[in-house]
């Protein structure tokens, strides 16, 4: 995705586009400018409209009385990667491209379960798995959940793990 | 020998109860600048480091290669490292030169390079550089809010004072781990009560602390702990790869984090492989940029009694601050482990990160009698309350805190204590009795407060999570049963995580839950007439002005 991301990005610079328009930064735009910049931050005052919950819900839609009438699940409340997104090229049009790098990960992250996830973290803990435990789960985070970027970082955890004595039985 | 009277009256002051050491640099008793670190040295090949700080690649530990490869920014590094350190060093002092144009030089150092260059500065110019690379324009504070019995209505009811006391950031952690949800809730519902927009974390084991920043009970991270060296690190049981990963898991749920780290640390845990404690710290700075985390809390924490003890240790500290600010990140700058029996030096301990002014000047106030601090003490606790607003107020500089009445804490803290009782009402945990409420409205420390049948607490806490119960229960409680705007505070927290605007770098809120950061309010300082100033921000020193207990000139009679 990050790649994808670079790619776009270079094409948008040739065809001589500003990366955040005027136009664009307005409340009340309904399309999403192909490139987020520090001038749209914050998202919540300038374009809330794009913000959606993860089952597409605005988030003006949101109230006291619909979590009255219960129509709000406990996990209705979760950041989706599109303002992931939104918000990696607001970090990095602020000069901060590692914090882009590190949204781009959580986006990928935010499909997989939670119970997941924490298992995914302790796998990368010193001494938790072999190599081949790491690349499986690489195999997981490219195949059940698109997640490419996660994916790599565990193939380079299992390759420096292996030479650094950080796998299983190493200890 | 016969004792000299002044010497005899001097061994009692405070100042003897300290533990001072000589310098040990093979064992890392050494502030900064230790004969066993490396000189700063890079070599690039095909766009990868092959050599740096005297190291070559194939005998890079993890630390290295992590750093090499996500921290420095490869196209200016060989430029950067053939600058001279002192050169870099100015720049930070030089009100000609601008915080970009610094970046451009610090986003390309290694960790020696950046020790160095720290080393250049002292205590003095080290304040000028905050002043100038503090990310945000506006310093804060956070506080702890804690008791050693984790009494629920108290967090509560200390909450709302906080909130109402100025910190934008609050911290709980527990004396009993299984307490950690009960905390948890009791902080958030509080500091909403308090002031909408404070942002509230519970410090636990890694994963509880995940789990509750999952279902909405928390904010923030902040006690996600990197080290220096490759075994302290592994000791800890991460890796640089388990902990940026976790950075990420973190955004990924929409919550803001900070990495931890700090002086003294690696010391502590046995493995400074005799390098010293800024050379250590400057290895931490960098790995937490290349994770692309915003924030670091650093400035030896929970470790000041390391850096304290030996020579130029408090202004290694600063230093580290400073450093962390130099990568561009939000520094929650210590000040917060009591280290000190003297109260001159306590006072020394947080001036230059006051007089320079940080994002965050203590990551830890504390918010009650140092009593009822689980984190070990503060440095400074609610007993020095008045005597920081009379520094504020002195020096024209922002602490992040201001005076308040004695009537708006009490009206506060019952509204913070009944707000947690309608909650625990309407989630059918343990009572909270109308004794109770009245306890925390008027309390000092848990001992003022009734006792709670823990065992049952913990049995609750527990219950809740296997229950499933998540912040829209709350809000659903607080919203039935008369409190909707402390419920609609905790609702507008939750749409923040789903818009992420307080994932950028040095976020807090106003009480409009309006985002306050280095992206949309970025440090403008470049000397006089530049930036923040307390004397220039009208609401904030008309608060600090009005010392409650100043004296009237009109009314004076003489």
């Amino acid at each position: 995705m990050s790649e994808i991301d670079d790619l776009v990005k270079k094409i948008t610079q040739q065809l001589g586009e500003q990366s955040t328009s005027a136009a664009s930064s307005k409340t009340g735009a309904t399309s999403v400018p192909d490139n987020m910049g520090r001038n749209d931050y914050p998202l919540y005052g300038k374009h809330r409209n794009l913000v959606k919950t993860p089952t597409g819900k605005n988030l003006d839609d949101i109230n006291l009385n619909s979590i009255k009438n219960d129509q709000i699940k406990g996990d209705e409340m979760r950041i989706t990667p599109e303002a992931l997104k939104m918000q990696g090229e607001i970090a990095a049009s602020a000069g901060r491209p590692a914090i882009q790098k590190n949204f781009q990960r959580a986006a990928e992250l935010t499909k997989v379960p939670d119970a997941r996830l924490l298992q995914m973290y302790n796998a990368l803990r010193p001494y938790r798995s072999s190599k081949q435990d790491l690349l499986d789960i690489a195999d997981e985070l490219r195949n059940k959940y698109n997640a490419p970027i996660c994916a790599a970082w565990f193939e380079e955890a299992a390759k420096y793990y292996e030479s650094r004595k950080k796998l299983k039985g190493d200890n | 020998m016969k004792r000299q009277k002044r010497f005899e009256a001097l061994k009692k002051r405070p100042i003897h109860k300290d533990t001072f050491v000589d310098e040990w640099p093979d064992e890392g008793f050494v502030a900064m600048m230790g004969p066993n670190d490396p000189k700063p040295s890079i070599k690039v090949e095909n766009g990868v480091i092959t050599e740096m700080d005297g190291k070559k690649r194939e005998d890079f530990d993890l630390i290295d290669l992590y750093i090499a490869k996500y921290a420095i920014n490869i196209d200016n590094v060989e430029k950067v490292m053939a600058t001279d350190s002192t050169k870099i060093a100015r720049m930070l002092v030089d009100p000609n030169v601008s915080r970009d144009e610094v970046l451009k030089y610090t986003s390309a150092l290694t960790p020696a390079k950046a020790e160095e260059v720290i080393s250049k500065l002292d205590f003095g110019e080290m304040i000028m550089g905050v002043k100038k690379m503090r990310p945000r324009y506006k310093p804060a504070n956070q506080c702890h809010v804690t008791n050693t019995v984790d009494n629920p209505v108290e967090i509560a009811a200390d909450a709302a004072e906080a909130a109402l006391r100025g910190f934008p950031e609050q911290e709980t952690t527990t004396a009993v781990a299984r307490y950690a949800p009960f905390n948890a809730i009791s902080i958030l519902v509080g500091s909403q009560t308090g002031r909408p927009g404070v942002l509230t974390q519970c410090s636990v084991e890694e994963a509880t602390e995940l789990q509750l920043g999952m279902r909405g009970f928390t904010a923030y991270a902040e006690t996600i702990s990197v080290y220096g060296t490759d075994r302290v690190f592994t000791d800890g049981d991460d890796t640089p790869w388990s902990k940026g990963f976790l950075a990420s898991c973190y955004a990924s749920r929409g919550l803001k984090m900070r990495f931890t780290s700090g002086a003294g640390s690696e010391v502590l845990m046995g493995y400074p492989e005799g390098k010293s404690m800024l050379y250590l710290e400057a290895r931490c700075i960098l790995l937490t940029k290349g994770s692309g985390v915003q924030g670091l809390q650093n400035g030896a924490v929970s470790c000041i009694s390391m850096p304290g003890a030996v020579p130029n240790g408090l202004r290694e500290v600063l230093g580290e601050n400073l450093l962390c600010m130099m990568c561009d990140i939000e520094c929650a700058s210590g000040c917060d482990q009591t280290f000190s029996a003297s109260d001159m030096r306590r006072t020394e301990r947080f001036m230059g990160q006051f007089i320079g002014g940080t994002d965050y000047i203590c990551s830890g106030y504390a918010a009650e009698d140092n009593y009822d601090n689980t984190f070990a003490g503060s440095n400074t606790d609610v007993n020095d309350y008045d005597d920081m607003y009379v520094m504020e107020r002195d020096l024209g500089q922002n602490y992040g805190i201001h005076p308040v009445s004695e009537e708006d804490v009490i009206k506060i803290r019952n509204k913070a204590a009944k707000a947690l009782q309608a909650v625990f009402d309407a989630l059918g945990l343990p009572k909270i009795t109308d004794e109770e409420v009245e306890a925390a409205t008027y309390a000092n420390t848990h001992d003022d407060m009734p006792k709670r049948d823990m065992v049952a607490d913990m049995k609750a806490a527990q219950n809740m999570m296997d229950r499933g119960i998540t912040a829209i229960d709350l809000i659903k409680a607080l919203a039935d049963n008369g409190y909707p705007e402390v419920a609609q505070a905790t609702l507008d927290l939750q749409k923040q995580k789903v818009c992420g605007d307080y994932l950028q770098t040095s976020s807090i809120f106003d009480s409009k839950w309006n985002v306050n950061s280095a992206v949309n309010n970025p440090n403008t300082y470049q000397g006089p007439g530049t930036g923040y100033r307390l004397y220039e921000d009208k609401d904030e020193w008309k608060k600090i002005k009005a010392l409650p207990w100043a004296l009237d000139p009109e009314h004076l009679k003489l």
